[in-house]
């Protein structure tokens, strides 16, 4: 008899010895018994036992299931893993470290029920360091809301629920888990929901983000902008870039001309004016081209079969 | 035809400055023999180097395990090697130049190495004999491999190499990085072992390559570090350096603007042009970072980004 798990939580490890035997029975006690769950640790190639202990944990429990990848690979991949070999209709994500606690996982399950298609859990009190923790993540989840305008207080809680067809329209590459609901926003059409959940402040090992994340986070959110935005027709975002230029071109043009008409003296013989303003329309020019050239790369996307956003119908 | 299949295929490409086939035949089979493996060598080779190829003859007809392929030109050395994994009938491969790297005496420990278990065994020259040229040319080359292999890696370049025959499958090759493999492997995750080997007797010691070839082997290695760090990511390299760029030239500009409010004409100020120069040069680089980053989001849903080390069996075909 093959039972399939209607829930999979799926927590991605890196160098938490310590932590996976708590957490496992943290969420045995969380969820009991029913409905049949699945919880799959994915080992992200760490240096100390967490494998072993993971699987001495999960030894004659057929529901604790344990994915290695063969490096470290960082979280989003390692997610990406957790979320390939889940096999439960709804996905649940967690942080490894013991600060997400299991007990919220039922509240959200229950929320996805309601009729959404992604739940993401937002840290009420927060239990971290504010400087080089709380306040990045505030600033950040500031600007994501604003370029993505997807209203997601936290981004950064890993406390998460899906449906497995939310998954299905996900890919997640560089460090784009931070991202999840905004992406799922952008690329599905996900319908997302918020929650509470609490958060604990670490109890054991150590926190493995640091502040250098903060000028990947800015690239990732530009490039964040222009998945949501220009998705469909990035020439509009390459044609407002080369519009910009164009403005500054034409502005030097006229300066240029000034003094070609000697209305202004002074200006007669000045080179630069001219010269600036054929480097702008050059830059105008090539972002244009870029547009173009990002136009083919999406169309030659297009003619390759893919799954339809989300979308459900149900009784109003 | 034997009845048993070999252990080993060992891969020789008729490439690069070959010598005598059948002397290195009969010299790096030896060891082989002597450790008791059943193995087997596939020459592939250009048409042109017939006159080479022709001395296999012979040991083919003494019943010597020697097969021969040949390909047309303009394959690389990473496809020459997909054809070998191809037409290897054994688990283990061993790749070998035609030129001689290695004293033979390596090759059982690096199979064995193999069957106990590790994904890739290279070869290690070690003491390094070479003309100063080159070894300075292999510290260089190392400061980068060294960073991108944490310094697991020694001597990437060396050729002498054994390892599992899927691996050649699994790991994206493509152009000159076959010479990297070494690299690759560990970068996704393959067990990869050194074996230290004695620089071989006869090896062209001293010799110096024209500058061309190692200019090209070092844009190799740059192309390399790009990729490796940033194919996932192009935005933070062309971003960070296309703000860098972009910075100096608003702070020029900025700068003129506050000595034009002072009342300084802008007319003979050539650092306009270098301000300007400086922000479109940035504005580029930061727009073919989004361009990259594109082709990445877009690439996504085909391209399987971890390879698994082990995965438990799903719940219930393992109770049984």
């Amino acid at each position: 008899m093959l039972v399939r798990p209607a829930l999979s939580v799926v927590v991605p490890l890196y160098n938490e010895e310590d932590n996976v035997r708590p957490l496992v029975e943290a969420v045995r006690e969380a969820l009991g018994e029913a409905p049949p769950w699945e919880l799959v640790l994915v080992d992200d190639g760490s240096r100390d036992r967490t494998a072993q202990v993971a699987a001495e944990v999960g030894r004659g429990d057929e529901r604790i299931r344990l994915v290695q990848l063969a490096r470290n690979y960082g979280q989003t991949q390692a997610m990406q893993a957790g979320f390939d070999a889940a096999r439960g209709r709804i996905v649940v994500s967690m942080d490894g470290d013991l600060q997400n606690d299991p007990h919220d996982i039922p509240a959200l399950v229950a929320k996805l029920e309601e009729g959404y298609d992604l739940v993401a859990g937002y840290r009420l009190r927060r239990r971290d360091k504010l400087l080089t923790r709380k306040l990045p993540s505030w600033v950040a989840n500031r600007i994501i809301r604003a370029v993505t305008g997807v209203p997601i207080r936290d981004n950064g809680c890993s406390l998460k629920a899906y449906r497995r067809e939310t998954l299905d329209r996900l890919h997640l590459y560089s460090d784009m888990h931070r991202f999840l609901p905004a992406l799922a926003a952008a690329t599905a059409a996900a319908r997302i929901a918020e929650l509470p959940v609490r958060h604990h402040p670490r109890r054991f090992g150590r926190s493995k983000y640091g502040l250098s994340r903060i000028v990947k986070i800015l690239a990732d959110i530009l490039t964040l902008t222009m998945i949501s935005w220009f998705r469909e027709r990035p020439i509009v975002m390459f044609g407002i870039g080369a519009a910009g230029a164009l403005a500054l071109a034409l502005g030097f043009a006229g300066a240029a001309l000034l003094g070609i008409t000697r209305v202004r003296e002074e200006m007669a013989n000045a080179y630069v004016f001219p010269a600036a303003a054929l480097l702008w329309l050059m830059l105008a020019c090539y972002l244009l081209m870029l547009g173009l050239v990002a136009e083919v790369a999406v169309w030659k996307d297009r003619e390759r079969e893919a799954p339809l956003p989300l979308a459900v119908e149900r009784s109003p | 035809m034997s009845a048993r299949l070999p252990d080993v295929t060992v891969v020789v490409p008729v490439v690069e400055r070959p010598g005598p086939l059948d002397k290195l035949y009969e010299e790096f089979s030896a060891p082989l023999a002597q450790a008791g493996y059943a193995y087997e060598f596939l020459f592939i080779a250009y048409p042109w180097f017939r006159h080479l190829t022709d001395a296999l003859g012979p040991l083919r007809t003494r019943g010597e395990p020697v097969r021969l392929i040949e390909v047309g030109q303009g394959v690389g050395e990473t496809t020459l090697l997909k054809i070998a994994a191809a037409n290897c009938r054994s688990r283990v491969l061993v790749t070998l130049p035609a030129y001689l790297q290695t004293e033979a005496a390596v090759l059982p420990e690096l199979v064995r190495r193999v069957q106990a278990g590790a994904d890739l065994a290279v070869a290690c020259r070690h003491p390094r004999v070479d003309s100063i040229v080159n070894r300075i040319q292999n510290r260089v080359l190392h400061l980068f491999v060294g960073r991108l292999a944490g310094g697991r890696l020694h001597d990437v370049a060396c050729g002498v190499r054994a390892m599992r025959t899927e691996l050649v499958s699994e790991i994206p090759l493509y152009g000159d990085f076959a010479r990297f493999l070494p690299l690759l492997a560990l970068r996704e995750g393959q067990a990869v072992e050194e074996v230290k080997a004695e620089v071989h007797r006869g090896a062209m010691r001293g010799r110096i390559y024209s500058p061309g070839t190692y200019l090209r082997r070092l844009i190799d290695v740059l192309g390399l570090f790009f990729l490796l760090k940033f194919t996932d990511k192009p935005l933070r390299f062309f971003g960070l350096i296309g703000t860098a760029v972009a910075g100096v030239g608003m702070l020029i500009m900025v700068n003129l603007l506050i000595e034009r409010l002072q009342g300084r004409g802008l007319a003979d100020r050539p650092a306009l042009l270098l301000g300007v120069l400086l922000v479109t040069l940035g504005v580029q680089s930061i727009a073919l970072g989004l361009i990259g980053e594109m082709i990445v989001h877009l690439s996504a849903p085909h391209s399987r980004r971890y390879r698994l080390r082990r995965a438990s069996p799903p719940a219930r075909t393992d109770a049984a």
